[in-house]
């Protein structure tokens, strides 16, 4: 028989704590997943169980209790292996949030491959994190930096979507890598990434893609997208924070230069020349966050506990009822949403927008104190927001666990603090 | 009324919310009925840094006493700058400066607003405190441009001559002690001086008169003091009027 959708969520709420918290007297409503994600218990019996019985460096020592802690490491990576499809365990590399996987790639690819006049394509729709890396190492290479814009920027269309007929013109020769988001933490659409990809390929181009919310709100197969690089955090998709992921082709990683110096990273040191280690320890210098990185394979048993079976289905159903919920809500006189999908397949429950004169910070103050935590601010997406004119927005960002009724309590409280203010 | 007692009556006027939905309904009616700052002052040196939302401060002087004006978009802020602005304005530079408020900690203020607003109020305060030792360094600049380089020279010596030797019951002006007296275009004070003697234990005290006294003068702005034994000093320095003091002619 099947079981009711209310209490398959609430079988799923159960496996986290944090969502029994109450805040200022009040039942915790955190919209705030596109920061970080609550943690399942599996997640945290899993991390204080590492710290007693898997505490030892990894990759160094011959006792039992050391290959304990490495063969973690290793599990959590073939989990993420396995999770996006890598052909290999070698295209994994362990870093410490997406900011570092992509700042790897800027500085090693840029060294090896970039120089004068050369030209870095990145999105309009980008996170700081994948635009300042591509600036401040194509400045060292003397490369420019130059932006696929949206459909604001081009004036086609207010949805934020990356205006991707405006790339063929960009494609010159002298591109040498593109850099672009998966789905943007601000507008939460899709973009055309399989298509923005297969037209950078056909030029010889490689393209690295932000994933950061891409990986928790839909499937990844790194082999059927077909990118170069991808990127994402482990705190974003239930996991620890401070751990991240870079996929990477196999002669791409190996054609780079190192990033960091250090242990693990060597094969053979002398004074005068080093010999590196083969993937994926090349790029993984000094002690990792073993610990944290392990917490991958919980966290990712997790994500695919909410995205198969009657759990999955509910959670879908659950995630359809809210996205089309909020935007109907959020399509009210006086309210700015921005990223308005042109079809609500592309649309993840990410919704930033802006209240006509009031500011998003008062908002966010109130909200709060009715325990409802949402993010505002610029939400590290600053030239995307201002292109839609806005010096700040209130982001409301759902994750699996959360239900329409939050939505709805999201909604009332936004209401109360809107009469509140105006 | 003072800065202390300003702060005493708002702390009542939060006492009497129970909760801080209405506490805040209360700060968001003051933000909406605060006077408008002029948009030609909301320039960018009137803005505040360390604030998440844009903050502009603006001050004015009347008759010693300072005025200030501010804006924010956002309302919750502005509600807050205008209790601060409640306590500060008509409060010479002096009181503001040696004001330390509590108000905010005591209406619980502070743990309510998120660390980043926190830090903006914060930074609010020292923009004020800022303004205020601003003023009073102009007005202390004001008043050193009305003494001319040979009036501050006039009142160096008044000074000094309201300073005794500890042993012998003339100043030190007159007993001939200050060897050389030089004021800069800066108003900043340079004195050579003797003592009557190398060993005179209390040195330390007389230079330290000194200085006191030469710095209260009008008009000086600092001081520097060297203590010189070469040439040494002896009673043919004395003035006339010190010398009839102690009965020597």
């Amino acid at each position: 028989m099947k079981r009711a959708r209310h209490d398959i969520i609430t079988e799923v709420r159960a496996r986290v704590p944090a969502l029994n918290l109450k805040m200022n007297g009040e039942n915790l409503v955190y919209l705030d997943n596109a920061a970080t994600t609550q943690k399942p218990s599996q997640v945290l019996d899993f991390l204080s169980d590492a710290l007693v019985t898997r505490n030892a460096n990894v990759h160094r020592s011959m006792y039992e209790l050391s290959d304990f802690s490495t063969m973690a490491y290793e599990n959590a990576r073939e989990k993420v292996r396995s999770f996006i499809n890598a052909p290999s365990r070698e295209n994994v590399i362990f870093t410490s949030g997406t900011t570092a996987s992509i700042n790897l790639v800027a500085t090693c690819f840029c060294q090896r491959f970039v120089g004068r006049g050369d030209v870095i394509l990145i999105e309009g729709d980008s996170h700081h994190s994948n635009i300042v890396p591509w600036q401040i190492t194509a400045e060292r290479a003397g490369a420019e930096v130059k932006v696929i814009p949206t459909d604001v920027m081009t004036g086609a269309g207010r949805s934020g979507r990356v205006a991707v007929e405006e790339l063929e013109g960009l494609l010159s020769d002298n591109v040498k890598i593109l850099a672009i988001t998966q789905i943007s933490n601000i507008t939460g659409l899709h973009n055309p990434v399989g298509e923005i990809i297969s037209a950078a390929h056909s030029k010889g181009i490689p393209v690295l893609v932000d994933g950061a919310q891409g990986i928790v709100h839909s499937p990844v197969d790194v082999q059927a997208m077909d990118c170069d690089f991808y990127a994402f955090s482990a705190h974003k998709i239930y996991g620890a924070t401070g751990v991240g992921v870079l996929y990477g082709k196999k002669d791409l990683l190996e054609a780079l230069p190192p990033y960091m110096g250090g242990g693990d990273m060597v094969e053979t040191v002398t004074y005068q020349k080093t010999t590196y280690a083969p993937l994926p320890l090349k790029f993984e210098a000094g002690t990792p966050n073993f610990i944290g990185a392990s917490s991958l394979l919980p966290a990712l048993e997790f994500a695919e506990y909410l995205r198969n079976g009657e759990v999955g289905e509910a959670v879908k159903e659950e995630e359809g009822e809210i996205i089309a919920y909020m935007l109907d809500r959020l399509s009210a006189p006086g309210i700015e949403l921005y990223g308005k999908p042109y079809d609500v397949g592309e649309k993840i429950p990410i919704f930033t927008f802006n209240i006509e004169s009031i500011n998003a910070g008062d908002l966010a103050q109130l909200l709060d104190k009715m325990g409802v935590a949402v993010r505002s601010g610029l939400m590290c997406a600053e030239p995307l927001l201002n292109s839609f004119g806005a010096v700040s927005a209130l982001r409301a960002s759902f994750a699996p666990y959360n239900t329409l009724e939050e939505a709805k309590t999201f909604i009332r409280c936004l209401e109360r603090a809107r009469m509140m203010l105006s | 009324m003072t800065i202390k007692e300003i702060e005493q009556q708002i702390v009542e006027e939060f006492s009497l919310f129970d909760n801080w939905m209405d506490k805040y309904q209360y700060i968001i009616d003051l933000g909406k009925s605060m006077p408008v700052i002029d948009e030609a002052r909301k320039k960018d040196e009137n803005l505040i840094k360390g604030c998440q939302s844009r903050v502009w401060l603006d001050c004015r002087e009347e008759d010693g006493k300072l005025y200030f004006s501010a804006d924010s978009d956002a309302i919750i802020t502005k509600g807050i700058i205008s209790l601060l602005i409640r306590v500060y304005d008509g409060h010479t530079p002096d009181e503001i400066l040696e004001s330390e408020i509590d108000f905010i900690d005591t209406i619980g203020l502070r743990s309510n607003l998120s660390p980043t607003r926190a830090n903006g109020l914060v930074s609010m305060m020292k923009q004020i405190k800022l303004y205020a030792l601003a003023f009073k360094e102009k007005e202390k600049a004001l008043a050193e441009d009305k003494y001319s380089v040979e009036d501050v020279q006039k009142n160096v010596i008044r000074a000094l001559k309201q300073v005794f030797d500890p042993e012998i019951p003339v100043n030190v002006y007159d007993l001939g002690l200050i060897y050389e007296i030089k004021v800069g275009d800066d108003r900043n004070v340079f004195i050579k001086m003797t003592m009557t003697s190398p060993t005179c234990p209390l040195a330390e005290d007389v230079v330290n008169d000194v200085n006191n006294a030469v710095s209260d003068a009008p008009g000086v702005k600092g001081v520097q003091i060297e203590l010189t034994f070469e040439p040494e000093w002896d009673e043919s320095r004395m003035s006339e009027e010190a010398r009839l003091e102690l009965g020597l002619m």
